[in-house]
């Protein structure tokens, strides 16, 4: 159809813009290559075929807004048959009297007929889309005002991008919706198989110019996509390559097991190159669609941390000097460029960000990969490094001597086995909130009462338990880590159990995660598992169902780490609790706030609004009157906050263990349950300051 | 006449270029029982029971070593030797010091250690006036028998500055501010070399990565030495050790109302 | 019974207490043998103040604290005296002076005491170690002891008696060191030394956000706010604002201490106060020993139901 000089142009501008692309695309590969190993290109092939599965049935983008999502869907689904569309398109040019467009083969009526629905459907996409950020101005796409921000990303970069992406995508598809209906009115003709065309066609009947509106409209379509071919580096859109690649490169390991340092003399990250090669690709695959700084429990409490803003700062930077970078000349500087040490601080690791990540990027890794960096030059808020030393000289964070660690059993009228001494078949890992914080001691005992009852036959490690290290690993001191689990496997070793119990979710996730590849492999159970197995078998005998209505709130590192969630459901409705879900739910649970050394911490001086508090609020709504906790830092962080947001009247915070002892009514078991207040604060007391005045 | 000045007033200590000086500067270290145990006494009912109780660095002894850290890291020390007697978990508390910044440690072996008279009899027999500067904690929780530091600069026959929060080299000298009570301050010109007391480092000690320690652990060594410290006869005699006897203690009341009627009583409500 | 010298500690122009206090113990302690004082610099025309003492030997020499002249000073004094006993205070000042005065004239020396008696041919001394936790009694036929303030009554050293003045001459030694300047603090809002009710907050508190609680306290029963070191340390109040040994020492007529322990280094400043309440939820921390009142609830929910209450 076309002219062999217009044939010969198109060659043309396919070298050039061809050659300019791939220059890009090459640039692109040696800057992510600079990256540090990721251990992710295992069985390639497999996690291609997955990756590529799950973009075609567009589960990563369902997760969270699933009304923008269909729009997508719709561009993707048209988008991706285009790749047919463009392909005719091409056949006409080059292929004198190739058309579709009267053909009555049962195949070419199918190409039509999708080709004019899915034209359409892009529009109506793109439009939606267009709309929605230009003139509906949505808050998630807003940044705290505190997060640090690329001088381009603040003066409108995405904006851009978003437009002449959005240009691009109507006049191509646009144009190429038109032509159609030009070559209908060339043959004065309506097809069934192109409806929307065929609405149009009428109107260019006889038309003198169809024969150069086909043309212009070919080269439109055809030409544009060529010419935005080199722009794919510098723009968002190149997630149409990328991301299907980077979800391939996810982890397919536990979730609560953090990659090892490459080099552990150097440990950590403080420029670009020195990340795992999987966060450069992050940057590239990132479609800037603000879905993880939606659910950060961080950026929602108003704190400088947006990790959407941590991948997109890389990116711009990355567009502006990528030749430099490629060459080597420069290294971009994480602290300066992408993130604030404010807000590399302020992460919880709850990891929501990466759960709902539609590309499959991990911006947690990054954060957690400068703190290691950060540790290693001491470079941290000096309540860490207070935390931290009491983990060092004392095995815990309260900066409490290891030897009162079992002060919570004093109060017991019942022997508690030494497992160290004993053989047990659970050894029941208590962990040091459990232990040592006086809202969380009371649950700890009122547990033992219940296993004691049960008839289980367990012990605890008595003042040889040391902390199990998760958060020592999260806030970035892999040594300390080290340190502890070295121990914490070398008591266990000397005991005899069949498996480990615990309360705590965050010793739970490492125990069973990351303990093996240190040289310890245990049969790890969160009580709740345990609580629920011994309802079911009878040895736990509800004998009077609560009647209350309830709310449940997934930890953390149970639910979204490690994927349970029915176990502690299951309890609260054989306790006869009536369970009224939140929105924000199982693996979309909004974190207390607590993790990733937050507990040990001041809060930031920008918080609006605590975590903990703002899901108080969410629960309130409900309709529940209980709060249910299953992990200790929780009860801490939320019977704070229920006071602090001035709800003791209406919500009161329980634990599994309070329903179980209650629903079976366990002897000794107080009528008029109070919570103490926190104690002078749930955070670590110092040690010896303490005592200077 | 006393020149008094204002610390409101923008003079700062550090305050345009440091001078660049090369001070050797030794850091005596201490391990003492960490205050969060339980402290008991053991059988002899005149010393701490220390079988079970944990030991840590003396804070004043952290502060000291970060002070001359600071000191090296603005150019106006060249070397740091950390210093420490024999004893509990000390390995640990050298190699931190190295992690630190501390390029050299050295442990003192060979003698049982009674009281910081020994200690500092020691020290000034190991370092002799190897030394331009000697910086050591102000105090310890156990340092019955007088304050190590100034003991061991009466030893050296070189001056000494306790209460020490500040310290900027001069060449052979160093200035420092000795800290009294209420914020009140002095400025001293100390001939090197010299012993000081230090009460608080310029910024908090800092933290030493236990993956750092390790490291430091792995290429490192400790050098030992071994000492004779005879520190003379003038000793006093323990005869018990025991908690302190409660005075009597507060009347504890038992609700907001009846501290609202003392506080009425008292004319403040 | 024995000789005792007391070495007194001026601050612009005034002895302070710890001078009196050492003073009287030391007269009761020197029965039978002598006691005097020995009086630095310009102090000398106060010579008056000390009557408890039976001599009152003046050095001499500027009044700026040096510890090299001090030392050196008060050395040669002692070597002609020969006391029995030297009392200097556990204070800054005395910490330069004590030790190096015992390795000098090889006499021990004895830290923190908390107390003093005879015993037969013996002192015996109390020190206050591991922050008060410990009290460790010790003997001696001559020593160097450091006091800590407020061990003894300054009343006594402070009665009547006059003291023969006697100038002597002494050698401030090579000159080492050389002081430079005074710095005083930044001018405090508020002299809390001059403040009839205080609120005094410690770690307990929290952080710098909380301490909006205990001033709001403050406010209503129009009081001035103080806090212990770590709250100093920590940034969230002012050094004025400190109560303690490197603090200020306070004579409210009400005292409440909110959250803090009550380490040694804060009894100093404020042990005295005639009416203490104390607010801990840690029932054994010693505050509660200097304490007339207290309660072991927490901090907030006491100061949220006094504020009704008030209000």
């Amino acid at each position: 159809m076309l002219s062999s000089t217009e044939q010969i142009a198109f060659v043309l501008l396919v070298l050039v813009c061809g050659g300019l692309a791939f220059q890009g695309f090459r640039r692109i590969f040696v800057i992510v290559s600079q990256g540090k190993p990721s251990y992710r290109t295992d069985e390639f092939l497999s996690r291609l075929i997955k990756a590529l599965i799950e973009v075609g049935l567009q589960k990563p983008l369902f997760k969270s807004r699933p009304i923008v999502s269909l729009f997508h869907a719709f561009i993707f689904f048209g988008f991706s048959f285009y790749l047919l569309v463009n392909f005719n398109d091409l056949l006409e040019a080059y292929v004198s009297g190739w058309t579709t467009i009267d053909s009555s083969h049962p195949v070419a009526l199918g190409f039509n007929l999708f080709s004019d629905l899915f034209s359409i459907l892009v529009l109506i996409g793109i439009i939606y889309f267009l709309i929605r950020r230009f003139i509906g101005k949505p808050r998630v796409f807003e940044f705290n005002r505190n997060v640090k921000l690329q001088t381009k990303v603040v003066g409108g970069g995405i904006r851009r991008d978003s437009l002449i992406v959005g240009i691009f995508i109507i006049l191509h598809v646009g144009s190429r919706w038109l032509g159609t209906a030009f070559h209908l009115a060339e043959r004065e003709t309506t097809e069934w198989s192109l409806p929307t065309a065929s609405l149009v066609a009428p109107l260019f009947f006889g038309w003198s110019d169809l024969e150069t509106g086909i043309h212009v409209t070919w080269w439109l379509a055809m030409g544009l996509i060529v010419l935005f071919l080199p722009y794919f580096p510098r723009s968002k859109h190149i997630h149409i390559f990328l991301a299907p690649l980077n979800l391939a490169f996810t982890n397919r390991e536990a979730n609560g097991k953090l990659m090892e340092p490459v080099d552990s003399s150097k440990p950590g990250a403080s420029t670009l190159d020195e990340l795992p090669w999987k966060q450069v690709l992050d940057s590239y695959a990132c479609i800037m669609c603000t879905r993880c700084h939606e659910v950060c429990p961080a950026h929602e409490s108003g704190t400088p941390l947006s990790p959407s803003a941590l991948e997109i700062n890389k990116r711009y930077f990355i567009n502006q000097n990528s030749s430099d970078l490629a060459g080597g000349k420069l290294k971009l500087d994480l602290l300066q460029e992408a993130i604030s040490s404010d807000a590399v601080w302020s992460c919880t690791t709850c990891m929501a960000c990466v759960e709902v990540c539609p590309v499959g990027n991990e911006p947690m890794q990054d954060i957690l990969q400068i703190r290691r960096k950060l540790v290693f030059d001491a470079n941290m808020p000096d309540e860490l490094s207070d935390a931290l030393r009491s983990l060092d000289e004392q095995g815990n964070s309260f900066g409490e001597s290891s030897r009162k660690r079992t002060r919570w059993t004093r109060d017991l009228d019942f022997p508690i086995k030494d497992a160290s001494k004993e053989t047990v078949e659970y050894l029941w890992y208590v962990g040091d909130f459990a232990s040592f914080n006086q809202n969380c001691t009371e649950k700890t005992r009122k547990f033992a009462e219940v296993l004691t009852t049960a008839g289980v036959d367990f012990g605890i490690l008595m003042k040889d338990e040391k902390s199990a290290g998760n958060d020592a690993r999260r806030v970035g001191e892999e040594g300390l880590f080290d340190a502890l689990a070295e121990d914490n496997i070398q008591t266990l070793e000397n005991c005899d159990f069949k498996h480990i119990l615990t309360t705590d979710p965050h010793t739970y996730n490492t125990l069973l995660n990351e303990y093996p590849s240190k040289g310890g492999v245990y049969s790890v159970k969160h009580y709740s598992t345990l609580l629920m197995e011994l309802i079911h078998s009878g040895k736990i005998k509800i004998t009077k169902p609560l009647k209350i209505k309830g709310t449940y709130h997934d930890p953390c590192y149970l639910g979204r780490y490690n994927g349970i969630f029915d176990a502690p459901r299951e309890v609260m409705r054989q306790c006869g609790v009536e369970l009224l879900e939140m929105s924000r739910n199982r693996t979309n649970s909004f974190c207390c706030g607590a993790g990733g050394g937050q507990v040990w911490k001041k809060e930031h001086e920008d918080m609006k609004q605590r975590p903990s508090e703002n899901r108080i609020e969410e629960a309130l709504l409900t309709g529940a009157n209980y709060f249910t906790v299953a992990c200790p830092k929780d009860m801490t962080m939320y019977s704070d906050a229920v006071k602090t947001s001035g709800n003791e009247k209406n919500m009161t915070v329980r634990d599994l263990v309070d329903y179980v002892a209650e629903a079976m009514e366990l002897e000794k078991l107080t009528n008029e349950e109070t919570y103490e207040s926190v104690p002078e604060s749930s955070k670590v007391e110092n040690n010896a300051s303490e005592f200077q005045e | 006449m006393l020149q008094i000045v204002f610390e409101g007033e923008e003079k700062h200590f550090y305050a345009n270029k440091l001078d660049k000086v090369h001070m050797k500067v030794a850091v005596l270290l201490k391990q003492v029982p960490d205050l969060a145990e339980e402290l008991e006494v053991d059988e002899s009912g005149k010393a701490l029971d220390t079988e079970y109780i944990k030991f840590r660095l003396n804070e004043y002894d952290e502060h000291a070593l970060e002070e001359a850290v600071c000191l090296k890291e603005s150019g106006q020390a060249a070397e740091i030797v950390a210093f420490a007697l024999d004893g509990e978990e000390v390995d640990k508390a050298l190699f931190s010091a190295m992690a630190k910044g501390a390029d050299k440690a050295v442990k003192l072996t060979g003698t049982e250690v009674e009281g910081s008279r020994q200690a500092a009899a020691l020290f000034a027999e190991t370092l002799g006036m190897d030394y331009d500067l000697i910086m050591t904690g102000v105090q310890s929780v156990d340092d019955r028998d007088g304050m190590m530091g100034p003991m061991l600069s009466s030893m050296l026959k070189v001056p000494c500055v306790s209460v020490v929060t500040r310290v900027e080299g001069k060449g052979s000298s160093v200035t420092v501010h000795k800290e009294y009570f209420g914020g009140l301050m002095a400025a001293f010109d100390v001939q090197l070399p010299a012993v000081l007391g230090i009460q608080a480092a310029r910024q908090t000690p800092r933290y030493a990565p236990v993956s750092k320690v390790r490291q430091v652990q792995q290429s490192a060594v400790i050098e030992e030495k071994s000492a004779s410290g005879v520190s003379g006869s003038a000793t006093s005699k323990v005869t018990t050790m025991a908690p302190p006897t409660k005075t009597g203690g507060a009347k504890i009341l038992g609700s907001v109302d009846e501290l609202m009627e003392l506080l009425k009583e008292k004319g403040v409500a | 019974m024995g000789n005792v010298l007391v070495i007194t500690e001026h601050m612009k122009g005034e002895f302070q207490d710890i001078s009196f206090e050492m003073l009287g113990q030391a007269r009761k302690l020197s029965a039978g043998g002598s006691c005097c004082a020995l009086v630095y610099g310009s102090m000398k025309d106060r010579s008056s103040e000390l009557g408890a003492a039976d001599r009152v030997l003046c050095v001499g020499g500027s009044d700026d604290f040096n510890p090299e002249t001090y030392a050196s000073a008060a050395l040669q004094i002692i070597q002609s005296e020969s006391p029995d006993l030297v009392l200097v205070g556990s204070t800054s000042m005395g910490i330069d002076l004590a030790p190096v005065l015992g390795v000098s004239l090889d006499l021990p020396v004895i830290s923190y005491c908390s107390c003093i008696e005879t015993s037969g041919d013996n002192f015996e001394f109390t020190s206050q170690l591991y922050s008060g936790k410990m009290d460790v009694k010790s003997t001696a036929p001559k020593a160097v002891a450091m006091v800590l303030a407020g061990s003894f009554s300054a009343e006594d050293g402070k009665s009547g008696g006059s003291a023969s003045v006697e100038n002597v001459t002494a050698d401030f030694g090579a000159g080492r060191v050389q002081f430079k300047e005074l710095i005083e603090p930044e001018a405090a809002e508020v002299d809390i030394t001059q403040s009839d009710i205080l609120v005094a907050v410690g770690r307990g508190i929290g952080g710098k956000d909380d301490i909006e609680v205990a001033q709001e306290l403050a406010k209503n029963l129009n009081a001035d706010l103080a806090c212990s070191r770590p709250v100093v340390d920590a940034g969230w109040l002012p050094k004025s604002c400190q109560v303690g040994k490197s603090g200020l020492k306070v004579n409210p007529k009400v005292y409440i201490a909110l959250g803090i322990s009550g380490a040694p280094e804060h009894l100093e400043g404020m042990k005295d106060v005639s009416t203490i309440i104390a607010i801990n939820t840690d029932k054994n921390a010693p505050i509660f020993d200097v304490a007339h009142y207290g309660m072991t609830e927490d901090l907030f929910d006491i100061c949220e139901e006094l504020e009704d209450s008030l209000s």
